[in-house]
């Protein structure tokens, strides 16, 4: 009882800095928030309106009707036509159009003629690498197309009586495949993982810069009690954060949640916890905050890697995937996704719960051990 | 008397440099205990090893009858803490420090409040419950957290260089406080390097590169450790009678122990003074430098401690 009554005097000592520094609470529960906003809306549309040079030497009905298709495909806007290999040089070295397709002279004649070969050059802006590949799918599309009726007419084969190979292709878990419902789910998942780390590892920095530790220690608290009290706040915190993200992403970007929200909660709960932990040791390592940052920065670019944010993890070396194991954003990701788009549960998941169970079991008790002996 | 906290030989080392080495001293029950020393000496490692916030490379630190590195919560709910710098949140005002203080050490609501309200009178903050700690004056601070160190009524106070950085007239009334504490029995340890400071002890220890050299009732130390009586000029420059007078003693013209300036006065210590007069007065003189005022006078700790130093 009077356990519980020391450590809420603690915790009600780290609300009351929080309230007067309210940068950081702020930064706690609207940061994230704000960031998944702008990532949302962002990536919220397909990639279109890529500027487009045309360099016609054939000028004929056909060429005209190629690239008339490009466009009407809406991946590409007509940027301009150009005149020579110059201007198109010219265009792409600062950055103006995405893509240049270029007509030989003898297009059109070489289309019709039973055995021409005809051919276009296309450019591409591969410094930037997903418009370009954006748009190298769009002109693939057109460019089979225009087989298919070459190679019907030359065989003099109707129309309407041919038949070719059509994959039938069907998106599970994000039918649209919209940009959105995989960035905001990761978005999500990593800025609960910077708001618990950065908090936590600011809990005994602070108080070791401003060199009011000493006194807090030399007070009747058990090192337990100082990390239950500087622990309650984070986590309240933390979990506020995540909810709100959560009824952000789902009512803005419309991010279903299709597995259980009840089971969400409390993985998200575990996933905390064992951020706290890490966030925990930083802190008693850090002699300044700023050094704590620097500390929670650095362990979030890497685990940042592993949350297959940017690349997925199944197409990294070897190695790097042994390493993922480890990470426990990896895991929380995996359990996300899976929760809210594909709606499975623990019978497929509990792999990646077991993992970070686990993690979190080493984290946790190492952190413990390592924070009080450190107190 | 009674002995409430106590070093045996105690030592720490940090790697290969010994912060404090094998010091020994009795702190008595009642009394302001003056722990002495240059900025690094080893005050502060000292006084972290009694609070039990570093364990000691050797010896024995006893605080009340506990041994000072494995006690727990109980010892520490009778000992209080103040460094003054560190002690206060100043993001917090002051009755919230005040109120995380007595909450820390567990007081019932009623004796908080009766606590809160004296620590208001002592520290001469009544009115100012809502300011910001970081909006108050250096003076100001540090009897806020003087009160709040003794808001739980603990048995030995720890202070650790209470006074640094705070006015002459503050630190005076610093003091007062400090005699009323003692009065109503409470054993109070201050670390400080103010000599007028240490003066006010009723005991001390002076400490110089982690080892203790010195250690008594300052009119104790006086007796025990002056080597030869102390004289006070006025001279004209004093600046130069300082380098004259050294070259003197240097060159064997006077028979010297030290020569010190103290402000626009020059103090200078040897054996056989009145002997001596004459002579520096002949020194001074010849350099073209008017030796004013002379008095042999009642030597003060830090002439002690400069001549102990050296």
């Amino acid at each position: 009882m009077a356990m519980f009554r020391r450590i809420w005097t603690i915790v009600k000592k780290e609300f009351t800095h929080l309230i007067r520094d309210w940068w950081l609470p702020a930064f706690m529960l609207f940061g994230g928030v704000l960031e998944l906003v702008l990532v949302g809306w962002a990536t919220s549309r397909p990639i279109t309106n890529l500027p487009l040079m045309v360099l016609d030497h054939d000028r004929t009905a056909s060429s005209r009707a190629f690239f008339q298709t490009l466009i009407n495909s809406e991946t590409f806007v007509l940027y301009d036509y150009a005149q020579n290999n110059d201007e198109i040089a010219s265009a792409l070295d600062r950055g103006l159009i995405n893509a240049a397709i270029i007509f030989p002279p003898g297009f059109e004649s070489n289309l019709l003629s039973p055995s021409g070969r005809p051919s276009v050059s296309v450019l591409l802006n591969g410094a930037e690498s997903i418009p370009a590949l954006a748009a190298l799918r769009a002109i693939d599309g057109a460019a089979s197309v225009l087989n298919e009726d070459i190679a019907l007419e030359r065989l003099g084969i109707p129309r309407d009586r041919y038949a070719g190979f059509f994959p039938s292709l069907r998106v599970w878990f994000n039918e649209t495949l919209s940009e959105a419902l995989y960035t905001t789910p990761a978005e999500l998942g990593l800025m609960l993982e910077f708001t618990v780390l950065l908090f936590a590892a600011l809990s005994f920095s602070r108080e070791r810069e401003l060199g009011t530790l000493e006194q807090l220690l030399v007070m009747p608290f058990s090192s337990l009690e100082i990390i239950i009290g500087k622990a309650v706040p984070v986590v309240l915190i933390g979990f506020t954060d995540f909810l709100l993200m959560l009824g952000m992403v789902h009512l803005v970007f419309d991010v279903p949640v299709r597995g259980s929200p009840g089971l969400l909660m409390l993985l998200a709960f575990g996933y905390l916890l064992v951020e706290l932990s890490k966030g925990m040791v930083i802190s008693v390592i850090s002699r300044t905050q700023h050094q704590a940052f620097l500390l929670v920065l650095l362990v979030g670019m890497v685990d940042f890697i592993f949350t297959g944010y940017a690349a997925p993890v199944e197409s990294m070396p070897q190695v790097l995937q042994w390493v993922a194991n480890v990470v426990p954003a990896h895991h929380w990701l995996a359990i996300l996704r899976g929760i809210l788009l594909k709606g499975t549960g623990l019978d497929v998941l509990w792999q990646n719960v077991a993992a970070l169970a686990a993690l979190g079991l080493v984290i946790g008790t190492f952190s413990l051990r390592f924070v009080r002996r450190a107190l | 008397m009674t002995i409430i906290a106590s070093a045996n030989q105690l030592s720490k080392r940090f790697g290969s440099f010994t912060a404090v080495d094998a010091v020994d001293f009795e702190v008595y029950k009642g009394e302001i205990f003056g722990f002495l020393g240059p900025n690094g000496s080893g005050k502060t490692t000292t006084i972290r090893m009694l609070l039990g916030l570093i364990p000691p490379s050797g010896g024995l630190v006893e605080v009340l009858g506990s041994d000072a590195t494995t006690a727990g919560l109980d010892l520490r709910r009778r000992i209080g803490y103040m460094s003054q710098r560190f002690s206060l949140y100043n993001d917090l005002t002051v009755s919230q420090n005040l109120n995380f203080y007595g909450r820390a050490y567990g007081l019932d609501n009623k004796t908080l409040n009766s606590r809160i309200k004296e620590a208001l009178d002592m520290s001469g903050l009544v009115g100012r419950e809502r300011n910001l700690t970081r909006d108050l004056a250096g003076g100001w601070r540090q009897r806020l957290a003087l009160s709040a160190a003794i808001l739980h009524r603990p048995e030995i106070l720890f202070l650790d260089e209470p006074t640094a950085g705070v006015d002459p007239v503050s630190r005076r009334a610093f003091w007062d406080l400090l005699y009323n504490l003692v009065r109503d029995g409470v054993t109070v340890f201050v670390t400080t390097h103010y000599m007028d400071e240490a003066e006010h002890c009723h005991r001390l220890a002076f400490i110089q590169r982690g080892k203790i050299i010195a250690y008594g009732a300052p009119d104790e130390i006086k007796r025990d450790m002056m080597r030869g009586e102390v004289l006070e000029i006025e001279p004209a420059d004093p600046v130069r009678a300082v380098a004259e007078l050294r070259a003197a003693a240097k060159n064997g013209v006077l028979d010297l122990e030290d020569v010190e300036l103290y402000g626009a006065q020059v103090h200078v210590v040897a054996q056989g003074l009145q002997e001596q007069l004459e002579g520096i007065a002949v020194v001074l003189k010849s350099a073209g430098i008017d030796p004013g005022r002379m008095a042999i006078v009642e030597p003060t700790l830090e002439d002690v401690f400069i001549a102990c130093m050296q």
